[in-house]
């Protein structure tokens, strides 16, 4: 069960089924997997589309989400968090499908004057942890 | 939410097995921090206090249900442990968490279809021991799944207390649930805890001011909305019930068992219900099965890793409407002494001990038995909600009738 990768826990760009997530990042696009014969979603994403079988094509999103719910992390659960709390993690729920939600940061914000299902758009930011030194992947996060 | 119900999740078609099995042995080793001692270890010592519990012999046990899930103690354990080599009926689909609630079922089923006559479930866990060296605990488990390492942890929202903040701070936004309100179910579950010396945190009170002061872990969850992580483990024998009438301890009879997913597995942030657990689809069949109602339940032991899953577990299982368990929870109303609804009257995960719901069986068998430390008067029907996060069971216990 341990976690081997020593860049943990940056994202595993090796890891085919969500590493389109992250190539659409570095091009600061937000893109997500979707059935085109189902016409959903598949989040999160799977090599098939569980209903019908298809393989999901990865299609840029506007960015635009609402603030589905958050907490503000105190304890570094993890030694890579140490140096950033508090920080803001969050759900926000895509305008295309509410029911998609990205698990996000939610950046530029004073925690106090968060609202729930307040609009939020996408940014793209380098994200690297002390852990890991010398990498980074741009990830995207969220901003009021 | 009622409107959700079918998209999002669905029941296990169960077999009526009302009153066609018994609970006639229990047994628990010591509950406690850091031991040091393997699950393996626990695992044993809780099956042969379970054993003589039931006035039976390891050689009396010809079936066992155990934890695929965390398979630290199974049947070749227990050969092992007791020197035996006979036949054994076995399922892995046993041991603690939701699947405490649903071993009594397949132990009936087996004992009705002539497999095996005293079948044992049991569960122990070393997680204080390993959380040292990180070997094991509910963190890492989850953090090896793809999508949560990839698409859930470099974002923070990562492990348990994080995603139970979340639930919480919607619960809080669609229903008005207070920080007080979450405070009553940590207060109640100490103040049980505080009657059970064999509790992990006997001995030290909690009151709604030292709640509120605990440290936020992530905001709005706080220390205390938290379980403890625990090394104990728990076993308990179930038999017919004509089987258990010759046995010494008067039989929890098995009234009444349900079960229900989510259709989001264990990816919480994408499950559409988001502030409903399982339960609203496992508690209603295993109620119809008993022929009971949430109202007549005496002691109700819930599956409660946060504050707010015992709230939102106390709403699916039909004992306030959904929304309102803050309401319903203020004040004394989950005391074992005189409360409407006696809840976790042992502590719970939150203040007994982290053992992932085996101990809450066990309360329930002792409320039935009238020798729980913090019992309640004249208990006759005694519930169990099982929750592993994509599932949830239902475990209606009565006395004999």
């Amino acid at each position: 069960m341990a976690i081997r990768r020593a860049d943990f826990p940056l994202p595993d760009l090796d890891d085919p089924v969500t590493a389109p997530f992250f190539a659409a990042a570095a091009r600061h696009e937000l893109a997500l997997p979707r059935c085109e014969r189902c016409d959903q979603y598949v989040w999160y994403p799977e090599p098939m589309c569980a209903r019908c079988g298809e393989t999901p094509r990865w299609t840029v999103v506007s960015g635009d989400a609402t603030l589905f719910s958050w907490a503000v992390v105190h304890r570094p659960f993890l030694p890579a968090f140490a140096d950033m709390v508090p920080f803001v993690t969050a759900l926000v729920a895509i305008a295309e499908d509410p029911a998609v939600r990205l698990a996000t940061y939610i950046v530029d914000a004073d925690p106090e004057t968060l609202r729930a299902d307040q609009a939020v758009r996408v940014d793209f930011r380098p994200l690297s942890f002390p852990t890991v030194p010398d990498r980074e992947v741009v990830v995207p996060v969220f901003r009021p | 939410m009622q409107g959700q119900r079918d998209d999002w999740g669905y029941a296990t078609e169960l077999e009526s097995i009302a009153g066609r099995g018994a609970i006639v042995g229990i047994g628990e080793t010591e509950y406690t921090k850091a031991s040091g001692r393997t699950a393996r270890e626990i695992g044993a010592e809780a099956a042969e206090r379970a054993i003589d519990d039931a006035g039976l012999t390891p050689e009396d046990i010809d079936g066992i249900t155990w934890s695929g899930a965390f398979p630290d103690f199974d049947v070749d354990a227990f050969h092992a442990h007791f020197g035996t080599t006979h036949d054994v009926w076995t399922s892995p689909w046993g041991g603690g968490m939701a699947w405490a609630g649903t071993a009594p079922y397949l132990a009936a089923r087996a004992i009705e279809a002539g497999k095996a006559r005293h079948v044992l479930n049991v569960f122990p866990v070393a997680w204080a021991t390993q959380r040292s060296s990180m070997t094991g605990g509910p963190g890492e488990v989850h953090a090896a799944q793809s999508s949560k390492q990839n698409l859930e942890v470099p974002f923070g929202w990562f492990p348990q207390p994080v995603y139970f903040a979340t639930i919480m701070r919607r619960h809080m936004i669609e229903f008005g649930t207070t920080p007080e309100q979450f405070a009553a179910v940590a207060v109640a579950s100490r103040r049980h805890a505080n009657q059970h010396p064999g509790a992990v945190m006997h001995g030290r009170d909690m009151t709604v001011a030292d709640y509120l002061a605990s440290p936020m872990l992530a905001d709005p969850l706080r220390l205390f909305d938290s379980c403890l992580i625990s090394d104990g483990g728990a076993a308990f024998v179930t038999t017919s019930v004509e089987r258990a009438r010759d046995l010494p301890h008067a039989p929890a009879v098995v009234a009444g068992v349900g079960e229900g997913y989510s259709g989001s597995g264990t990816n919480w942030a994408q499950q559409r219900a988001f502030t409903t657990t399982p339960q609203v689809f496992s508690a209603p069949p295993a109620f119809a099965m008993a022929g009971l109602a949430p109202s007549d339940v005496d002691v109700l032991t819930v599956y409660d890793p946060f504050t707010v899953v015992g709230l939102m577990q106390i709403e699916d299982m039909g004992f306030c409407a959904k929304g309102e368990a803050g309401a319903f929870v203020e004040g004394g109303t989950l005391h074992a002494d005189g409360g409407a609804l006696p809840y976790n009257t042992h502590g719970g995960l939150l203040s007994h001990a982290y053992v992932l719901g085996i101990a809450h069986v066990v309360e329930c068998v002792k409320q039935l038995r009238g020798t729980a430390p913090a019992q309640v008067s004249d208990c006759d029907v005694a519930v169990y909600g099982g929750y592993t996060g994509h599932m949830a069971s239902t475990l209606v216990l009565t006395q004999d009738r």
